[in-house]
């Protein structure tokens, strides 16, 4: 043993590490503009780019939504074709619709907007690897007829091709978005829109500035500052605490905790439903079926999960689209029969909060019936597979039933009939199938709208589905902030109009 | 011995055998991530269509388009070979989803992962620093440490789920003070926060550490001569402190290495684009290149930190690591009654004795996040379901799953870390650098989903801290006169283990296996979005929470009885003796 050790008179060593904690810091790994507030709109979105902002993708609606690009068309609120940058269109003949575009359009780096640039967009979008979804099993070629006339051609007869051009992924962009890599347009600096995307810091922020010369004029704001923010919490909290003015997808959890703040409510072409597997199982039986549709109370869910900031569904097609107001008088379910203790599996979804809790309560309201139920909750990637080969019993989903054209059929097409890509319920009518492609040969909106709410009445008819809720959209907006777009399809928010006061 | 070697020439040896491990490791878990698909038996091109367009139907052309662009490996094994090679030029390849080149992408994620876990790292150590300060200072001043209220202090603060503090530290710091920016990273002002919430219960686990190795440290002998010799007060906390570290400093290297690719729900909340976030969405959409690049960089940190961590024990120990120079007290019983644990188990069991008599599943829209009242005592949930009820049938599961992992993780903690004989990183840093939700996926497409393949999950990697808690003081044992004594007396290796090492290295790594119960429990309730772990609608603790963490400032009460209860369990198990096992 010594006799008298000396002291330590190390202290670099365990400091060491802490130095080393300290320089990755210094090492400048933030990213991001600095905020400016000098009339900038500042603006907090759930989802956050994808690919890259490419308008092949979901970062499309994002586009739209920041007020960078522009399409052909709008859709107005009864689902009807809008002029945008396309002022008028007709039908030349069975594939032909020919559109003149405006002679006023100026793109963000200068370019004048003319027939061949959008035709360009166009054929560069029905090239694209997969084709973009407004154009699944369409085949379109453009091309200039003169300098700002434009013909689309189809290889089969397509009634609602102007609804289609509004979707935002076949936004015209510059020549220059499509010179590096056409599969993956760059809209930094290329699109049409009030809003000139200037910059994108990852997949956390985007900076937009005013585009003076928009041919509808130069917008409200100096410019856009946009956030990702995927936390429902943390996106309500930025708005609460004063640093963004807009946020989307306000969750029904914050909704209390907003109190400043106004909430603006949307109706969205949306369905909650309980599908039933029509073709394996228990649910095969339309009486067991009709059991369960009679034991679900959907108001209660509405009432209760929802907190009343949902509709209550009657049917697929809910008040986003006021045509389905009027629908006619469905045929009554089949009788129910006894579960019985029958055992089922009730699957669905954790990235929408509401799902899961919304399953807790049908599951319990269909013991109450007399069924055994095991619910299954996983993340959507990891249940989609699953769902789409009939896995499960029943499943509780929520899905858009205007898909990126606004016309009811495709949906159904998609959902409802023996092929459907998307056919949670395996669902398969020849009668229904029948009547839905009739539906799709339809050229007038209205009649194609009747006969949605025909098939809707034959589908619910067979309880296939029971209608949950209809959902709505909530963003949350700052007190005197001005112009935010209530914009069903969910393209448009930020818009010329738009002002913090 | 090895031991014997000076130290440059065994830091030589090490580092000659460390670009094998990395080489070898990289290379099974590339593989693994290669052959995810197939273990998946999800479609890649699927999952990539999803990633890019939630709602896209899959029709077969969307589907066959997108396969032929991203040109699928025929096997796993080509596959591993292709990209191994890509990677030896220098080239990681391009996302599948986005079509962006992965080098940058995982470059940038490491770096801003690798601030805010240094940061969180430095909470903890400071944290767990804190809690031992008054302990710290009795044995400088007494000779003796120990004391229930640190003790209890570390327990709950690492029972504390680090989402559930990052919305606390969302709701009340940033948007009720405006003390900081509520999510981004954009500067300086937003690391407080997520680093406090990763840091303050990572803080509590290591005060544990701390606080077993500031007993063995203080029983001996030096600091008898020492005060003894009159030292100041001050003198001897800090030598006793950075006796402490040294044993602790390995753990904090670790949690910094756990914290790049683990700290998913922190960064999510608090909206940093962290590798957690990128690996999580990576595995999900079975993005293989990108998954690839964030296990080659997380691997490749591990190890590196790894190592660093065995170094630092070694330079915080000085030239007391060699045979014969320290001499840790010979173990000795305590005999005491331990009545506080006693008192804090009998709270627990009264409250789950009396939610067991109670319906748990019993749902009631009206009664939604009702507040606590005569009809239910503890409030609802948000469709109603009374929480006392819910709180005492979700007991047995909750502490059962916990304590089993925590128990298999002991067990096998202990035997990889007294093996070990020559320190050196390993397999083990390898493994604790693996991204959770990718174990998780892994492990379930070999178990299927299930709560057993959760608890699997989960055990792979909880025995990583205790076998490197272990390998430290086993280290420290060898070096000890008591057992070079042993080893000069002919004493074979069992008895050496049991008589000498056993003894010594059990209760601290026991102690420390009982406060991450809790922990465990949590990390189990963090795989059950994958539909592993407990079943929804079960009321094990940690899957209750993870439901309802978005009424944290509407309904306080859902949050706070799972979260009690699981505090509850962490005092419990802190307070346990481990001195007589």
């Amino acid at each position: 043993m010594p006799i008298a050790p000396r002291p330590p008179r190390r202290p670099a060593a365990s400091l060491g590490a802490a130095a080393l904690a300290l320089a990755f810091l210094a090492s400048g790994c933030f990213g991001g503009p600095a905020p400016d507030d000098s009339g900038r709109l500042r603006v907090g979105l759930a989802f956050p780019p994808v690919a890259g902002m490419s308008p092949y993708s979901d970062d499309a609606a994002l586009l739209g939504r920041m007020g960078a690009v522009d399409a052909l068309t709008a859709l107005d609120a009864e689902g009807l074709p809008a002029p945008r940058l396309a002022e008028s269109w007709e039908q030349a003949d069975d594939t032909t619709w020919r559109l003149e575009l405006r002679d006023d359009v100026v793109f963000h780096d200068g370019t004048a907007l003319t027939a061949e640039h959008a035709a360009a967009a166009l054929n560069h979008a029905a090239a694209a690897a997969p084709v973009p979804r407004a154009l699944a099993g369409v085949e379109l070629t453009a091309a200039a007829a003169g300098e700002h006339t434009l013909e689309v051609t189809t290889a089969e007869p397509d009634p609602i091709l102007p609804q289609r051009l509004s979707s935002p992924e076949l936004v015209v962009l510059s020549p220059a978005a499509y010179a590096e890599d056409p599969a993956s347009p760059d809209p930094v600096g290329t699109g049409t829109g009030p809003f000139e995307l200037t910059g994108l810091g990852g997949d956390s922020t985007a900076t937009l500035a005013a585009f003076g010369e928009h041919w509808a004029g130069a917008p409200a704001a100096t410019g856009v500052d946009v956030r990702f923010i995927p936390d429902a919490a943390a996106r309500a909290g930025a708005l609460r605490a004063g640093e963004v003015d807009v946020i989307d997808s306000v969750a029904v959890a914050q909704l209390p905790n907003i109190t400043e703040q106004e909430i603006v409510e949307v109706p969205l072409p949306r369905l909650v439903g309980l599908l039933l597997n029509t073709s394996d199982g228990p649910f095969a039986d339309p009486g067991t079926r009709a059991a369960a549709a009679a034991a679900v109370d959907a108001a209660a869910i509405v009432a209760g999960i929802y907190e009343g900031r949902a509709d209550t569904a009657e049917g697929v097609y809910g008040p986003a689209s006021p045509w389905a107001a009027e629908r006619p008088e469905p045929s009554p379910r089949p009788e129910p029969a006894e579960p019985g203790g029958t055992a089922i599996t009730l699957a669905t979804y954790s990235d929408r909060p509401e799902l899961p809790e919304a399953a807790s309560v049908v599951a319990e309201d269909l013991r109450a019936a007399g069924f055994e139920v095991e619910v299954i909750v996983r993340e959507f990637g990891a249940l989609e597979t699953d769902m789409l080969a009939g896995a499960f019993d029943a499943v509780i989903g929520a899905r858009s039933y205007l898909l990126d054209t606004g016309d009811p059929i495709g949906y159904l097409a998609a959902d409802w009939s023996c092929e459907g890509s998307y056919n949670l319920a395996r669902f398969c009518d020849e009668d229904v199938d029948q009547a839905i492609s009739e539906a799709a040969a339809l050229t007038e909106p209205a009649e194609r709208n009747a006969a949605a709410l025909e098939i809707e009445a034959r589908i619910l008819a067979s309880a296939a589905v029971v209608p949950l809720a209809n959902e709505r959209t909530r963003l949350g907006v700052a007190p005197g902030v001005e112009g935010v777009a209530e914009d069903p399809y969910e393209r448009a928010l930020i818009t010329a109009e738009t002002r913090r006061p | 011995m090895s031991a014997a070697l000076p130290g440059p020439l065994l830091l030589g040896a090490r580092l000659l055998r460390g670009p094998a491990v990395l080489a070898g490791s990289c290379a099974a878990l590339v593989l693994a991530v290669a052959a995810l698909p197939w273990l998946s038996g999800e479609d890649p091109a699927h999952t990539v269509l999803r990633a890019r367009s939630a709602e896209r139907e899959p029709d077969p052309a969307a589907l066959a388009a997108v396969r032929a662009e991203l040109d699928l490996p025929a096997d796993p094994v080509a596959g591993t070979l292709g990209w191994l090679g890509g990677a030896l030029r220098g080239d990681l390849g391009a996302s599948w989803v986005t079509g962006a080149p992965v080098a940058p992408t995982v470059l940038g994620a490491t770096g801003v992962s690798a601030g805010l876990a240094a940061c969180a790292a430095l909470v903890a150590l400071a944290t767990a620093v804190a809690v031992l300060a008054p302990a710290l200072w009795r044995a400088a001043r007494t000779g003796r440490a120990g004391g229930d209220g640190a003790a209890a202090t570390g327990a709950l603060l690492g029972s504390v789920p680090d989402f559930l503090l990052a919305a606390v530290l969302l709701a009340v710091v940033a948007v009720r003070w405006g003390l900081a920016p509520t999510s981004g990273w954009s500067g300086p002002a937003n690391v407080p926060l997520p680093a406090l919430a990763l840091g303050l219960p990572a803080g509590g686990l290591l005060s544990r550490v701390l606080a077993g190795a500031l007993d063995a440290a203080a029983a001996e002998g030096w600091v008898r001569t020492w005060r003894a010799a009159a030292f100041g007060r001050w003198t001897l906390a800090v030598a006793l402190l950075r006796r402490a570290l040294a044993v602790a400093l390995p753990q904090v290297l670790l949690l910094f290495i756990g914290l790049l690719g683990g700290a998913v729900t922190v960064e999510t909340v608090f909206a940093v684009p962290g590798l957690g976030d990128t690996a999580l969405s990576a595995v999900l959409a079975q993005d293989l290149p990108l998954v690839q690049g964030c296990v080659t960089a997380l691997v490749a940190m591990g190890l590196a930190v790894g190592g660093a961590g065995v170094i630092a024990h070694r330079l915080l120990m000085g030239p007391a690591l060699v045979p014969g120079a320290l001499a840790p007290a010979v173990p000795r019983g305590r005999r005491r009654h331990d009545l506080a644990p006693a008192l804090v188990a009998a709270v627990l069991l009264a409250a789950v004795a009396a939610g067991l008599l109670r319906d748990p599943a019993a749902t009631s829209l009206a009664d939604r996040l009702a507040a606590p009242s005569l009809a239910h005592p503890l409030g609802t949930d948000a469709v109603g379901r009374d929480l006392l009820a819910r709180f005492g049938h979700g007991a047995l599961l909750s502490v059962g799953t916990g304590v089993a992992v925590s128990a298999v993780a002991l067990v096998v903690g202990l035997l990889v870390g007294l093996a070990a004989a020559r320190a050196r990183a390993g397999a083990g840093d390898v493994l604790n650098a693996v991204p959770p939700v990718l174990m998780g996926v892994l492990v379930a497409s070999v178990t299927g989903p299930g709560p057993l393949g959760a608890a699997a999950a989960v055990a792979l990697v909880a025995w990583i801290p205790l076998a490197v808690h272990a390998r430290t003081l086993a280290a420290e044992v060898r070096a000890a006169g008591f057992f070079q004594a042993a080893v000069a007396g002919g004493a074979g290796r069992g008895r050496l283990l049991r008589r000498h090492l056993l003894p010594s290295v059990l209760p601290g790594v026991a102690r420390h296996a009982l406060v991450r119960v809790p922990h465990n429990t949590l990390a189990l309730a963090g795989l059950s979005f994958l539909g592993l772990g407990a079943g929804h609608d079960s009321p094990e603790w940690g899957a209750m929470l993870a439901e309802v963490i978005g009424y944290v400032e509407r309904a306080p009460w859902t949050v706070a009885v799972p979260a009690a209860g699981l505090g509850l369990l962490g005092v419990v198990a802190g307070l346990v003796r481990t001195d007589r096992v």
